[in-house]
């Protein structure tokens, strides 16, 4: 139904000249499920509230649908907007509370009905219409708001961490309806959260929004497989991204310093020239590095194992490389394998699961990019 | 460090049941987990082992001693609550190092090795930054840490921990979760560790205990917690998503025993399984055995085509993804059914509303008596 676009978009903040959001230009395409995902401060809630017209836009425009909406307010924009608060009104009944933006529109009462009951269909309130809300349940609750939110077929859906409190059952369960709402009304939706996590299960593509700038924006396979910066690296992923200081030795190799002296990797793709002899970070994801007990050819780096959390379907193992004090490395592995603490295993790193950064900047050029 | 053990022990409140007939051995040098929902009687009975609160009936015993009517001060204990309790005109420095002064432990510790030890243990939980600070001037996150410090920075006979991590953030929880690990192995300490996040608890513990409503509903280590619940309370509790829980009857059709369950819903039962099934069963619903089968969300497979002789289809509700992996969910009359696959493309296999395939692993199947209400949030 639309299509977002935000062009050069900036927040500054007269008090104290703050900026919240700097030079923000990235589009949702027209029923893509598109979230925006940094830690707290990053400029999410700016970026949410100039969408939802709820906060003048200091410089640049935002877009629907190819039209200027910065002097729209917030009604005329035609958005859903859901919060982690539910928002509803205690003493109108659930069916009232879904009727209500129709209503407000002044809608005639056939079709209201028609509406709210197709909704409620859809989102299994029908039992509880006549209900109010506060003898339901968090969750049911929140499907109340949801519904309310996609009742009136807006251009765009905003919602904002709209499950992050729910318990885990409630939580898989309201993951899966919002992803089947989107696709079975043909929304277009914008997600925002600090939960990675929750960015990855529902979401097409994700903007990294950190420190008021766009930090990448790409689909989940890109931000995992690619990510642009260690910022992203790190954020994206849990656990959390490793990162051993290793030194670049030729455009396809890098060296890093293990208990047993340094050992050359390879990787797949290449670096430029100019970064050989540089220092540099490895980066490599916790559910891609192998571990056997054996050495396994040349390329393998000894770790002794220090701490071992069992996590139900796998095992986080934290092992020691050597001395330094950033040469810890964690990998997540199947629990069929068991260790022991101080026991000394072997890691190794397939050259597709290699990611290198230069002052914090991914300097690895994969084939084909 | 000690061993401690609880004896039928019981906490009334007024009328009130708030813990009821708890036993249970936590050994000396284990990690044990108290594990449950709100008010299920975690911090009671920690405040009971602490001496805080007293026992209504049965015993405690520390080393075999029965500590019942030993006063808290004089038990040897460290705790950290989940309400930090910092002293607010005391700098971090002399919150951590309050234990270490008090003149009952007697450790006459000269200022340069109380420097170390504090230093040590607030650099451990990387909060030695932050000694000089006062309490008001501290994060949430960074109060909890410097609580948790107060707590480790002596060696007690036991280690009381409640909730000791609840308040950071996500990624700083799962690396004090790791030092905490670190720090009981490396002391051997005895700790006695209460949550309400089952991650905690399976990746810290030697052994937990889930309690609901002040009783002991499984006791076990993390793998026979999370591998075979004992009951569809603690199978609801534990994993994300949680174990799939699926209400239906055992009807038996030409010699077959079949658990079926509204909305096509129908799965032939393996001879062998059919054992296990024995015993459970809460009741007869028009004249069939009623019950709950459990299973989750890696022991389903998912195919295009038939899997095995007990397969049935569903039509696709939702997909979402994750990391390395994905999970299709498929609607049912009373709830979601979650499978998580690690097809590499699983995601691109499947659309929206198509009939899928779903075999379900009968070696890691269980059939429970409803306990717990499941109905859709």
């Amino acid at each position: 139904m639309s299509r977002v676009d935000l062009d050069h978009v900036w927040k500054i903040y007269p008090r104290g000249n703050v900026i919240g959001v700097k030079d923000l230009t990235f589009t949702c395409e027209d029923k893509e499920f598109l979230a925006i995902l940094g830690p707290s401060g990053g400029g999410k809630s700016s970026t949410l509230r100039m969408l939802a017209g709820l906060e003048e836009i200091t410089r640049g425009e935002i877009l629907f649908d190819g039209k200027v909406v910065n002097h729209l307010g917030p009604a005329e924009r035609n958005i859903a907007l859901a919060f982690e608060s539910y928002a509803l009104y205690q003493r109108l009944s659930v069916y009232e509370n879904i009727a209500f933006p129709l209503r407000a529109k002044g809608m005639k009462d056939a079709e209201v009905d028609q509406k709210v009951q197709s909704i409620a269909e859809l989102l299994d309130l029908t039992p509880v219409l006549s209900k109010y809300p506060s003898s339901l349940a968090g969750g049911h609750q929140q499907r109340v708001s949801l519904a309310r939110a996609f009742v009136r077929k807006p251009n765009v859906t905003l919602l904002d961490e709209p499950i992050s409190h729910m318990d885990q059952r409630v939580r898989a369960e309201l993951r899966a309806r919002i992803r089947r709402l989107h696709n079975e009304l043909g929304l277009t939706t914008v997600y925002v959260t600090h939960d990675q996590a929750e960015a990855i299960s529902l979401c097409d593509r994700l903007a990294i929004l950190h420190e008021a700038e766009l930090q990448q924006i790409g689909t989940v396979e890109e931000i995992w497989n690619q990510p642009s910066n260690r910022f992203v690296a790190h954020f994206v992923g849990e656990p959390a991204m490793n990162f051993i200081g290793g030194q670049i030795e030729t455009p396809q190799s890098v060296s890093v310093l293990t208990s047993e002296g340094r050992r050359v990797l390879k990787f797949m793709g290449e670096v430029n020239q100019k970064y050989v002899g540089s220092d540099i970070a490895v980066g490599i994801r916790p559910q891609q590095i192998k571990v056997s007990k054996t050495e396994k050819e040349e390329a393998s780096i000894p770790g002794s194992v220090k701490v071992i959390e069992f996590q139900g379907e796998m095992t986080v193992l934290t092992m020691k490389l050597g001395d330094g004090v950033n040469s810890e490395v964690k990998a997540v592995l199947p629990t069929t394998e068991k260790y022991n603490t101080n026991e000394t295993v072997w890691l190794h790193f397939d050259p597709d699961v290699i990611h290198l950064f230069h002052e914090e900047i991914s300097i690895l050029q994969r084939k084909g990019k | 460090m000690a061993g401690v053990r609880l004896e039928d022990v019981t906490k009334l409140y007024g009328r009130k049941t708030a813990v009821k007939n708890v036993s249970f051995a936590c050994k000396e040098g284990e990690f044990f987990s108290i594990i449950g929902p709100t008010g299920a009687g975690k911090s009671t009975i920690l405040k009971m082992i602490a001496g805080i609160e007293d026992v209504t009936s049965g015993k405690i015993h520390f080393n075999g001693r029965v500590v019942n009517d030993i006063p808290p001060q004089e038990r040897n204990v460290s705790m950290a609550f989940e309400s930090y309790n910092l002293y607010p005109h005391f700098n971090v420095y002399d919150n951590i190092a309050f234990p270490l002064r008090a003149p009952r432990w007697g450790l006459k510790m000269s200022e340069q090795e109380e420097r170390r030890s504090v230093g040590e243990i607030a650099d451990f939980l990387g909060i030695g930054e932050l000694l000089d600070r006062l309490p008001q001037h501290l994060s949430g996150g960074q109060k909890q840490r410097v609580s948790l410090a107060r707590a480790l920075v002596r060696r007690p006979e036991v280690y009381l921990l409640d909730e000791p991590i609840a308040h950071l953030d996500a990624r700083l929880k799962f690396s004090t979760q790791t030092l905490l690990k670190e720090f009981a192995s490396k002391y051997r300490s005895t700790i006695i560790y209460v949550t309400h996040d089952y991650r905690e608890a399976l990746a810290l513990s030697d052994r937990i205990v889930v309690l609901r409503s002040g009783l002991i509903e499984q006791e076990g280590t993390p793998e026979e917690v999370y591998n075979t619940p004992a009951t569809d309370f603690v199978g609801a509790l534990v994993g994300e998503p949680p174990m799939n829980l699926i209400d239906g009857q055992i009807v038996t059709r030409d010699g077959k025993t079949i658990f079926e369950a509204e909305g096509n819903f129908a799965i032939q039962i393996r001879d062998d399984v059919v054992e296990s099934m024995k015993g459970v069963g809460g009741g007869q619903e028009s004249g069939r055995t009623a019950l709950r089968l459990g299973i989750r969300c890696q022991h389903i497979t998912l195919g295009k085509q038939k899997i095995s002789d007990s397969s049935f289809q569903l039509p696709v509700y939702a997909i979402a993804h994750e990391a390395e992996s994905s999970i299709v969910s498929f609607e049912l009359k009373d709830t979601f059914l979650h499978v998580r696959t690690r097809e590499e493309k699983g995601l691109r296999d499947y659309s929206l509303s198509e009939m899928v395939w779903l075999d379900f692993d009968q070696d890691h199947m269980f059939f429970y008596n409803k306990t717990v209400d499941l109905s859709k949030a």
